[in-house]
């Protein structure tokens, strides 16, 4: 989620590029960055339907949470905030207590199983003091009182590229490679407060395991559990094709149908049933629709109309015309 | 004009003439004012209970008291009938001792796994010594369903060859009926005692036995084939496991094949998927439909490779990567997977990828911590789905300096699926190789052609019916406890509830009367619509409406008002007072005179 769109701001001098440093080394809106919210989208609502999973039926997959209960997860939140809140798009606020209340609500529904959430605005650790379920991990760059500061500033693009915080933790993960096994307690440690100007905390008394023994890879690096693949699965099928030639034929027009789309091998069944039970008079009402959508000039038809109209009105007018100018006025006078 | 009462020459005049207006007066004191403010307040403070009923919230009704029925008591039974024939025992063993040391064994081996589903309350075996010269069998409450004396013998099994196709269909001609599970022992055949499970819902078991004692061994392999095969499926899980029940929460599962060219420069390679999805995915998707409602997808990536590291071996003469590297193996940066767009947002997606690497890593191969090449070259990812490395052929000694195209020969796709097919069976929580070994001995298991045996199937459906069950107990009793008094409930959300423990009531009798499929449908359906409830979009804690909305938005018409009513009321209520208090004064004074 990302509230403003630095990349392809208009006063952006490096149009598409994000760099979290001064020697513009590193690009941070790379290829492979896919940004889900964007701009008006990031709203206090959209991000605790995100996290709860309570969307609209038509949300796609790209904008939802797809995790289960064996999921790890990382919650990253930057920006402006203070004393149990954070600020959103500089008109709303995200409060302490819907955000746990929100974690309760996914733990309930087993959405994860691990939970880190890293947060870098000032007073942050006041945002995740009401958490109270079990799994959750978190680390704040400041505490009540303090504020958080940027990094340095870039004086060729004309803003503060990096916060401190976030400066110290990409520096700590720019050392690593895939092997290395650094622990949770490595990175928690590694910040210093004199270098920060600000007093990270973190809370563990909802996290079971012991910080030494998690690796960071648990949380960053989009790494898998994996089970290797023991045998393939072979059927002594030589035979078996000959004897599912027949079988399979049917099931080759089950497959075709089963291509198409649903909804219309549905809509083909109904309309038979309709025709069959339908009664003469709207048989023949049906009929007669046919026949008049076949007509294929209807203004003609309208004219006709009203060409047969008008003497049918005189026929029928004139013993009334008759009636009302000459023997009604006999019978009255 | 005034009206002054004529002056009456009297002593008592006087008094009246000296009256002092701030503490006596002589009429009563009017309540005509009094009246009106208090009954201004009076309607005011009547209105109140309107306004409070017009602002409730409205809380469609839960069933409270059925979604903590149903939660403490998620659980299905299913009736477990099995079936045992021992066949050309000439030592003729008595039924009824057999019965009862089998049922024993099971008891025993039943005892430590508390898996849902199991046997646990209604199980009926019986059992069948036949042999040449005399049949006899236990009474089964039920006749018709089980075996009839003399359908095998023992000349069926012909021992020479191991043509167990051939026994399978036979004893499936003879046995097949639904819900019984059957197990055959015969006493023939060469060394040693043999134990094949089949591929419909029974079990043989040959093996030449001549002594007494044997006799518990066969005991304790017919109860381990019946508890650990038939019951549990062939796995030690646990029951009410996430991990291995890949289906959507709409009962959905999009399984989505990859083919993915690493390096499209050195060679690109195409699939003809559409056989192989005729041919082999369809009976398996058809079998499974009581389970779930899958859709197969498939595509063709470029420029993906992978983000682990590999090194060349001489040894195997080839690059070798290990199990370490595995969960770095996917690049989620470059594999764009997850493009489906036939998969709604509560279906689940298993995506199936073959990697064919580049040039420069051909042929990739993976090591396993055994010291031994893989023979799959493949691996899972529990609830992601599952990798196959696919070498080109002959990569080795090719020298390509310009892109070639090439499609995957039908025996290589062929192998591929194999793999495949043991991977899905591996996200199911199957086994995908071919032998059990127990704690008796070792038993073969024949595969089907449908991916999934029928016991193996009776087995998912029924671990499913239970999890889904589980699941749907569990998210109703979130439902109920989320708590947040202001919260609209809409009607919608009531009649979900209520459809989805009819479907959970609906599972539970079906369970007890054994129908697999039917129990796992509607426990499907309970889960679906209990989750529908949950994931509402209109159950919000931002949007329900506090008490301070409510106050901020009802205060600026009622307060100012009811302030001025109040304390007018209070002025006239004060003024009525002060005015009796002087007209009693003037009364006693004037009763003191008199």
């Amino acid at each position: 989620m990302l509230a403003d769109d630095m990349a392809c701001n208009a006063r952006n001098k490096y149009p598409a590029q994000v760099f979290n440093n001064e020697n513009h080394k590193l690009n941070l809106y790379g290829d492979n960055v896919e940004v889900d919210y964007h701009g008006y989208e990031v709203t206090v609502e959209n991000f605790l339907r995100v996290l709860t999973g309570r969307h609209e039926a038509a949300v796609p997959r790209s904008k939802r949470l797809l995790s289960d209960e064996g999921s790890h997860i990382l919650l990253y939140m930057t920006g402006h905030g203070g004393d149990e809140f954070l600020k959103f798009q500089d008109s709303e606020e995200l409060q302490s207590h819907d955000l746990a209340d929100a974690v309760k609500q996914m733990k309930e529904k087993h959405r994860f199983k691990e939970l880190l959430i890293m947060v870098d605005t000032c007073q942050a650790a006041t945002l995740f003091s009401q958490l109270h379920s079990p799994g959750v991990l978190a680390i704040g760059s400041s505490m009540k009182g303090e504020n958080s500061y940027s990094h340095h500033l870039d004086s060729d693009v004309g803003v503060s590229v990096v916060d401190r915080f976030t400066f110290y933790t990409l520096a700590f993960f720019e050392k690593l490679n895939m092997y290395d096994n650094a622990s949770l307690s490595s990175l928690f440690t590694s910040y210093n407060p004199t270098l920060l100007m600000s007093t990270t905390y973190y809370r563990t008394d909802l996290y079971q395991r012991k910080l030494e023994e998690v690796s960071v890879t648990n949380f960053f690096g989009s790494v898998m559990e994996t089970i290797h693949t023991d045998s393939a699965y072979r059927t002594t099928h030589s035979r078996k094709t000959s004897e599912t030639k027949m079988p399979l034929q049917e099931s080759v027009k089950h497959d075709e149908r089963r291509q198409l789309i649903n909804s219309n091998v549905q809509d083909q069944t109904s309309d038979t049933k309709i025709e069959d039970k339908q009664c003469p008079f709207t048989r023949r009402w049906n009929a007669f629709q046919d026949k008049l959508e076949k007509i294929e000039r209807i203004d003609s038809l309208v004219n006709y109309g009203f060409i047969i109209m008008f003497p049918l009105l005189l026929i029928i007018m004139f013993p009334l015309l008759l009636i009302s100018t000459w023997l009604l006025p006999t019978f009255v006078s | 004009m005034s009206e002054i009462s004529p002056e009456v020459p009297d002593n008592r005049q006087d008094a009246p003439s000296h009256v002092d207006p701030n503490s006596t007066r002589i009429t009563k004191p009017g309540v005509k004012r009094l009246v009106l403010t208090l009954s201004v307040l009076f309607s005011l403070v009547l209105g109140f209970p309107f306004l409070w009923k017009s602002v409730e919230i409205y809380r469609s009704s839960l069933p409270f008291g059925e979604i903590s029925e149903m939660e403490s008591n998620p659980s299905l039974s299913f009736p477990c009938r099995f079936q045992a024939v021992f066949i050309n025992f000439n030592s003729n063993p008595s039924p009824n001792h057999l019965q009862l040391s089998i049922l024993d064994k099971i008891t025993e081996l039943t005892s430590n796994s508390s898996q849902c589903g199991a046997c646990a309350n209604d199980l009926a075996l019986s059992v069948t010594v036949d042999s040449i010269s005399s049949c006899t069998q236990t009474h089964p409450t039920d006749n018709s369903n089980y075996y009839r004396c003399g359908a095998i013998s023992a000349v069926d099994f012909d021992f020479s060859n191991d043509d167990d196709d051939g026994v399978d269909e036979l004893l499936e001609s003879v046995l097949g009926v639904k819900n019984v599970y059957s197990v055959v022992v015969v006493n023939g055949g060469g060394e040693g005692i043999r134990a094949v499970v089949g591929k419909y819902r029974h079990a043989w078991i040959v093996g030449s036995v001549e002594e007494e004692e044997e006799e518990s061994v066969l005991v304790s392999r017919v109860a381990e084939i019946f508890v650990k095969m038939f019951v549990n499926g062939g796995t030690e899980n646990g029951l009410i496991h996430g991990e291995f029940m890949p289906v959507g929460a709409d009962r959905r599962i999009v399984l989505s094949f990859n083919l993915l060219n690493a390096e499209p420069n050195d060679w690109v390679y195409d699939w003809d998927f559409q056989r192989v999805d005729e041919t082999l995915l369809a009976p398996i998707i058809k079998v499974l439909g009581p389970i779930a409602n899958i859709s197969v997808e498939s595509q063709v990536l470029y420029h993906t490779p992978k983000s682990s590291f590999s090194y060349w071996d001489e040894k195997w003469k080839s690059y070798i990567f290990s199990t370490k590297d595995l969960p770095f193996f996917v690049n989620s940066n470059e594999w764009h997977l997850d493009t489906s767009i036939a998969a709604g947002g509560r279906s689940k997606i298993l995506q199936f990828v073959v990697y064919v690497p580049s040039a420069k890593e051909c042929p990739l191969s993976l090591l396993l911590p055994t010291g031994e090449i893989s023979k799959t070259n493949g691996f899972i990812s529990p609830m992601w789905g599952g990798v196959v490395v696919w070498n080109p052929p002959g990569c080795l000694n090719s020298e390509t300096n310009h892109p070639s195209r090439h499609t995957m020969s039908r025996e290589d796709l062929q192998a591929v699926f194999e793999v495949f097919m043991g991977q899905f069976r591996q996200l199911f929580g199957l086994k995908s190789n071919n032998l059990y070994i127990g704690a008796s001995g070792t038993y073969h298991l024949l595969p089907s052609g449908k991916g999934f045996t029928e016991w193996e199937l009776d087995v998912l459906s029924r671990q499913f019916a239970c999890f889904n069950l589980h699941s749907c107990a569990t998210t109703l009793g979130s439902l109920s406890r989320l708590s947040l008094p202001r919260m609209i409930i809409m009607d919608e959300i009531g009649k979900l509830v209520q459809f989805s423990l009819e479907a959970a009531k609906l599972a539970q009798s079906n369970a007890s009367l054994g129908d697999n499929e039917s129990s796992a449908v509607s426990s499907g359906q309970a889960r679906s619509l209990a989750e529908d409830a949950f994931f509402h979009p209109s159950i919000m804690s931002i949007s329900y409406y506090s008490f301070e909305h409510c106050f901020a938005i009802y205060s600026p018409f009622f307060l100012p008002v009811s302030m001025h009513v109040l304390l007018a009321a209070l002025r006239e209520w004060k003024r009525y007072k002060q005015e009796k208090a002087k007209y009693t004064a003037w009364k006693a004074k004037v009763k003191v005179e008199s």
